[in-house]
């Protein structure tokens, strides 16, 4: 080049350094692959920090961290590096790296009132986007201890409340803010939105309560409806030893019996959760099982009102077709006879199938699901099922 | 009344520095005075006694200061005086400043002043503004808003005094500010039990607001939510249908069966004018009609005994289930009445209070009658008894 024939020889050997370039290939430059792999281990390029340092892989950066967090520096400047460390991983959306370096801010200790207060702010901030609604409250009540008026603090507070679904005090909260910060909007938003879900909350405890009130008065009726009548409920397990007085145990008997009416009404695998009720003329409706031994067969008849007589079912379930289980056609209506059992006493009780269900159930009831036994007059199985058993008329 | 130089002499015995028990005995004595008419103008024209009392309202001695303040409650109560306690003795910023101490014992009596200032329009403008300059009135009800602010006064005065103020229209726009938070803090105050001053300034303040219909949109918008507030003092325990339930406002849905009704008429009649006023826009209407508020009136009105009560609720019902009226009458504040048909209106108002109060007196001296018969009997019950 001509420039070089004119240049003078210097002492420092730069002219014969910068003359190398014009005869050596360049070595060790970025190729089309690895550019961005290289740039991106230079700290001025990184796009995101690395999360595990390095020395040897970057040793620039690992550098740059030592003298951030360099003890000697004034705990206000090292604060303050920490705040802005743990504001990048917010950035990032790196919640948990962001807790730990403004962690290490407060630890510091520096006397810096306002730099603390943001480091307790942004830390609640960090924790409320991980969904860590107490910590962040308790971050938020400190930053407010230090400065009252903090607006982000009481915004944060007011949203933690909020989340933890305690909206009195989010309101409170507010209302503290804009006391201090009157037409901030955000406040403002947050004062509607607590208000809105309180008396929302308030609204469906009142429903909660209307309607257990609702469901307990019918119970109520229901029972005394049973009582009145002087039916008995068994449950379906042995009864416990009677001890002590009897009328207690009656009515602990007669309520856990009612509770297991709710629970299950039936020893048949036929129907579903069938209960006993009260309907609108104010006659009882009782869900009634027939059960057909000779053939190992029952019905089920869900709602037989306690004015019904028997007949009136017979004539329906046996009066035009009969069952096709009743393979010897015997079930006509006016050859059953009905009976129920009473295993304790051993004792069947033939029931006239003129009376009404009212007039039987004087006696009790197992399992909230009065059983009755129906067998044809004379038959075979009739002689063999009766032989050997106590037989009472009612 | 006093001569001059009698009234001179009193004044030398309200210094600071006079003997306490005859301060006490000059301040019984305008007390006294101050109980009526003559004396209150008496005091009147004597500014001089009134500032040296107002400066005793710093005395040492309690009983002192609680004398002063009463004269000064019977002073405000007549308006003639207004003028010369809020131009020569300057009570305004003295009396503002106190209420923001929350240890202040005469709290209370500073309220009670301050509710017979604002009555009246003139003097009331002049409260206005010193309270702007003073205290601002976010501030004032800042302070009535919070439960327990001053342990030694209730502050339920505050309430009759916002109620006073809205009656300007600089105080209604401040406290309609939409960019603040200001008549949403008077809203759960509609249902205050303990103090029926308090209930009714607050619903003489909305009731006031509500004159405005330019603001109807934004009280009834979820921002403020007045609505609510309105109905609940009136609803009752009365069970209404799921689907009745499920339309109104929260805030009215499953209530419970001890709910008790707004006990003072007044407040009740104020409360009715009030949703009435916010009938005005076409809007209005078709919010009222949408929150099911006829049923919650319905039951009102089988339940409401008083005469003038009925007869707001009526008015009520009858926008709600009315015709929407014909087109440019939409707005009924904007409507223009011809002269002659305001003339038959007015006459037919007159008529209807007339028919009112004849039906109420028919009413007492039934229950007289009933009370006299009862009575009666009882007594022919005695009688029998005492002969068998």
């Amino acid at each position: 080049m001509a420039s070089s024939a004119v240049q003078n020889d210097s002492d420092d050997g730069m002219d014969e350094f910068m003359d190398k370039f014009k005869t050596q290939r360049y070595k060790n430059a970025f190729t089309e692959n690895n550019w961005e792999e290289e740039f991106n281990k230079v700290p001025m390029f990184m796009k995101s920090a690395p999360e595990n340092l390095d020395p040897q892989k970057y040793p620039e950066l690992a550098c740059l961290q030592a003298m951030i967090h360099d003890e000697d520096r004034p705990p206000e400047e090292q604060a303050k590096s920490l705040k802005d460390e743990g504001n990048a991983f917010f950035k990032e959306k790196n919640y948990q790296k962001a807790v730990l370096s403004y962690t290490a801010g407060l630890k510091k200790k520096c006397g810096d009132e306002d730099l603390n207060t943001v480091l307790l702010t942004n830390r609640a901030a960090a924790h409320f986007h991980m969904g860590n609604m107490r910590s962040a409250l308790n971050d938020a009540a400190a930053a407010k201890k230090i400065k009252p008026d903090h607006l982000k603090a009481l915004i944060r507070g007011a949203q933690c409340y909020i989340g933890l679904r305690n909206f009195a005090e989010a309101i409170q909260w507010c209302d503290t803010g804009l006391r201090a910060h009157p037409t901030d909007k955000k406040l403002q938003e947050l004062r509607a939105a607590a208000d809105t879900h309180k008396r929302a909350a308030e609204r469906d405890a009142r429903k909660a309560k209307a309607k257990e009130k609702k469901l307990h008065g019918e119970k109520e009726a229901l029972l005394a409806a049973i009582k009145d009548r002087g039916v008995k409920l068994l449950q379906s397990v042995k009864p416990r030893q009677q001890l002590g007085s009897d009328s207690e145990d009656e009515d602990e008997g007669s309520s856990a019996a009612m509770a297991q009416l709710s629970l299950d009404g039936l020893s048949s695998q036929e129907a579903t959760g069938a209960q006993v009720f009260l309907d609108e003329q104010g006659s009882l409706r009782w869900p009634v099982l027939f059960l057909y031994p000779e053939h190992q067969q029952s019905d089920f008849i869900s709602a037989f009102c306690e004015n019904s007589c028997f007949t009136d079912h017979l004539l329906v379930m046996f009066g035009e077709e009969l069952p096709p289980w009743d393979t010897d056609r015997k079930y006509h209506p006016q050859n059953l006879q009905l009976y129920f059992e009473d295993e304790e006493k051993e004792t069947l009780y033939q029931v006239n199938p003129e009376m009404s269900l009212l007039k039987v159930l004087q006696f009790f009831v197992k399992a909230g699901t009065p059983s009755f036994i129906l067998l044809v007059n004379d038959s075979l199985f009739w002689k063999q099922f009766l032989t050997g058993k106590k037989i009472q008329g009612l | 009344m006093l001569s001059d130089s009698e009234a001179t002499e009193l004044l030398s015995f309200l210094t600071p520095g006079t003997r306490p028990d005859v301060k006490a005995y000059a301040t019984e004595y305008i007390l006294g005075l101050s109980g009526h008419r003559e004396g209150c103008r008496f005091l009147r024209s004597k500014p001089d006694l009134l500032v040296a009392l107002f400066a005793l309202t710093s005395d040492p001695s309690v009983a002192i200061v609680k004398d002063c303040y009463h004269i000064f409650i019977n002073l405000s109560a007549d308006e003639t005086l207004h003028q010369v306690l809020v131009s020569d003795v300057k009570v305004l910023p003295v009396l503002l400043k106190k209420l923001l101490d929350p240890e202040y014992l005469f709290s209370d009596q500073i309220c009670t002043i301050l509710s017979n200032l604002t009555r009246h329009e003139k003097t009331c403008k002049t409260v206005f503004k010193v309270l702007q300059e003073e205290v601002g009135l976010a501030q004032l009800v800042e302070i009535f808003c919070t439960e327990g602010y001053n342990k030694m006064a209730k502050l339920h005065y505050l309430g009759p005094m916002l109620s006073n103020l809205t009656q300007l229209p600089e105080a209604r726009n401040y406290m309609m500010d939409k960019d603040r938070c200001v008549v949403q803090r008077l809203l759960p105050f509609t249902q205050y039990q303990a103090s029926a001053v308090r209930r009714g300034g607050v619903v003489g303040t909305l009731h006031n607001c509500c004159f405005d219909y330019a603001h109807h949109e934004w009280l009834l918008s979820d921002a403020v939510d007045i609505l609510p507030f309105l109905l609940l003092p009136l609803a009752g325990p009365e069970e209404l249908s799921e689907e009745e339930n499920e339309g109104l406002p929260v805030d009215l849905q499953y209530l419970p069966e001890d709910k008790m009704r707004e006990d003072d008429p007044d407040i009740r009649k104020m409360l009715l004018e009030t949703l009435l006023l916010l009938t005005a826009t076409k809007a209005g209407r078709q919010t009222l009609k949408e929150k099911n508020v006829y049923p919650i009136m319905r039951e009102f009105h089988s339940w409401e005994k008083d005469a003038h009560v009925t007869a707001a609720c009526e008015k009520l019902v009858q926008v709600l289930i009315g015709d929407e009226p014909e087109q440019g009458m939409e707005n009924l504040m904007e409507v223009e009445i011809p002269e002659d048909v305001e003339e038959k209106l007015k006459k037919a108002d007159t008529k209807e209070q007339q028919e009112l109060e004849k039906e109420q007196e028919k009413r007492r001296q039934e229950e007289e009658e009933e009370k006299k018969s009862d009575a009666e009997q009882t007594n022919r019950e005695q009688e029998k008894g005492q002969r068998e």
